[in-house]
């Protein structure tokens, strides 16, 4: 064990990954662009609405050279349809629609800036909005209620993802689509703990299967494709 | 099963289970706590896994019939069993084996009872459940829930050791980032 660390990320890593968002800011001062590692930046000219990396955002932010106009999704009426809807279903709210021919993945999708969809939480909804709320508190509009929905969805979610290891068994998967990457951060050890535990307890199950259905390809019966993908899902 | 230094592999096998010989063995009373002597046949005596599923598979003799057979050891008897069925979460794991998932896995390996694996997936599902709400817990594994984490076996601890620890790490997180700004 050489590394401490656990597998996946951890929340500050997250936290750090998600700071390559792009945001919305209203410059309230002038500066040049800048020519960083990721590309430049364009010129701020107040009061022009300019996409900027949410790192870069949240130090001007702090400086009081800039404000950030929050995402869409990140207000009252938006989280707590959100809200309605994560209540209803069982699965998870689903993640905004892809752009169209897009090869990109978070933290380089347009998901938090200000023509960002208002009806979907981005991947990493989460971590941007605490910091958010933390650091631009009076650019968002009724933050105390904001902060509560957060939350309220957070538990729900988190709920959801618990719950979900009590359909888990042999091939059967749970459904974690819409997850954003501080969720998957939080609840990585557990379910791959009991996933893992159920590979271990059902091992001697599964190996009288398998030696089951290599009898039945060698009579000629059933076999094929379809326990293959089974097996290549159970190794993961 | 797992690494040659893996301290849990090597609990799990030093697990007792109960074994009927078949045969007369000369000079191995010391098992039976006979030293010099005999082992009779149809002796039933305790020995630990590693040995036992050695034993098992021996076949010697013209016969061909094992050295002796296995038991399904008493952590997995059908007493216990029926209580897992009825609650899961009552039931002290750690009192019947500390490994007692990983011992029962072992055993089964051998037996290939089908019934037991499910009722075993069921209370691990059930009881990881349960300890997702106390490793949630900001207390810890003091409180209500003391007698439960008590009665966890080692796997079941390490689970909820990880859930607590990413738990804790969240809100480590989130404490910090509201002390920067």
């Amino acid at each position: 064990m050489a590394l401490p660390l656990p597998p996946g990320l951890t929340p500050p890593e997250t936290a750090f990954l998600c700071e390559m968002e792009m945001v919305t800011v209203i410059p309230r001062q002038r500066l040049e662009g800048l020519n960083l590692l990721g590309g430049p930046t364009p010129p701020l000219h107040p009061p022009h609405r300019t996409p900027l990396p949410f790192w870069l955002a949240l130090l001007l932010k702090r400086q009081r050279r800039a404000n950030i106009l929050p995402p869409p999704w990140l207000s009252p009426p938006s989280l707590s349809s959100i809200l309605d809807l994560e209540k209803k279903t069982p699965s998870f709210s689903p993640p905004p629609p892809l752009p169209a021919h897009t090869t990109t993945s978070p933290p380089f999708l347009p998901s938090a800036t200000a023509d960002a969809p208002p009806d979907a939480l981005p991947y990493h909804w989460l971590e941007l909005g605490e910091m958010l709320l933390e650091a631009a508190s009076d650019d968002i509009p009724e933050p105390d209620n904001v902060r509560r929905l957060m939350r309220d969805l957070r538990e729900v979610r988190m709920a959801k993802m618990r719950a979900g290891v009590n359909v888990l068994e042999g091939g059967r998967e749970v459904n974690l689509n819409g997850v954003g990457g501080m969720e998957v951060s939080e609840g990585r050890a557990f379910i791959g703990g009991v996933v893992d535990g159920l590979r271990k307890i059902g091992a001697s199950k599964e190996m009288s299967r398998r030696e089951r259905e290599a009898e039945e390809r060698e009579n000629g019966i059933g076999g094929g494709d379809e326990e293959e993908d089974e097996d290549d899902g159970m190794d993961t | 099963m797992g690494s040659y230094y893996n301290i849990d592999a090597i609990l799990t096998d030093a697990q007792k289970v109960p074994c009927t010989f078949t045969l007369d063995l000369p000079n191995l009373g010391y098992l039976d706590e006979n030293a010099g002597g005999d082992i009779k046949a149809q002796t039933s005596i305790s020995l630990p896994l590693w040995l036992s599923t050695l034993l098992a598979v021996q076949r010697i003799g013209p016969s061909q019939a094992p050295l002796c057979t296995l038991d399904l050891p008493p952590s997995i008897s059908p007493r216990v069993l029926n209580a897992l069925k009825a609650d899961p979460r009552t039931v002290d794991l750690r009192s019947l084996a500390g490994n007692f998932y990983e011992g029962a896995a072992r055993c089964l390996e051998l037996f290939e009872e089908e019934e037991v694996v499910d009722v075993l997936c069921e209370t691990f599902k059930k009881r990881a459940a349960e300890i997702a709400d106390h490793a949630h817990n900001p207390r810890g594994a003091l409180g209500e829930g003391a007698d439960f984490l008590r009665g966890l076996d080692e796997m079941e601890r390490q689970l909820f050791r990880a859930a607590h620890d990413s738990s804790k790490a969240m809100r480590l997180w989130m404490g910090e980032m509201k002390r920067k700004s």
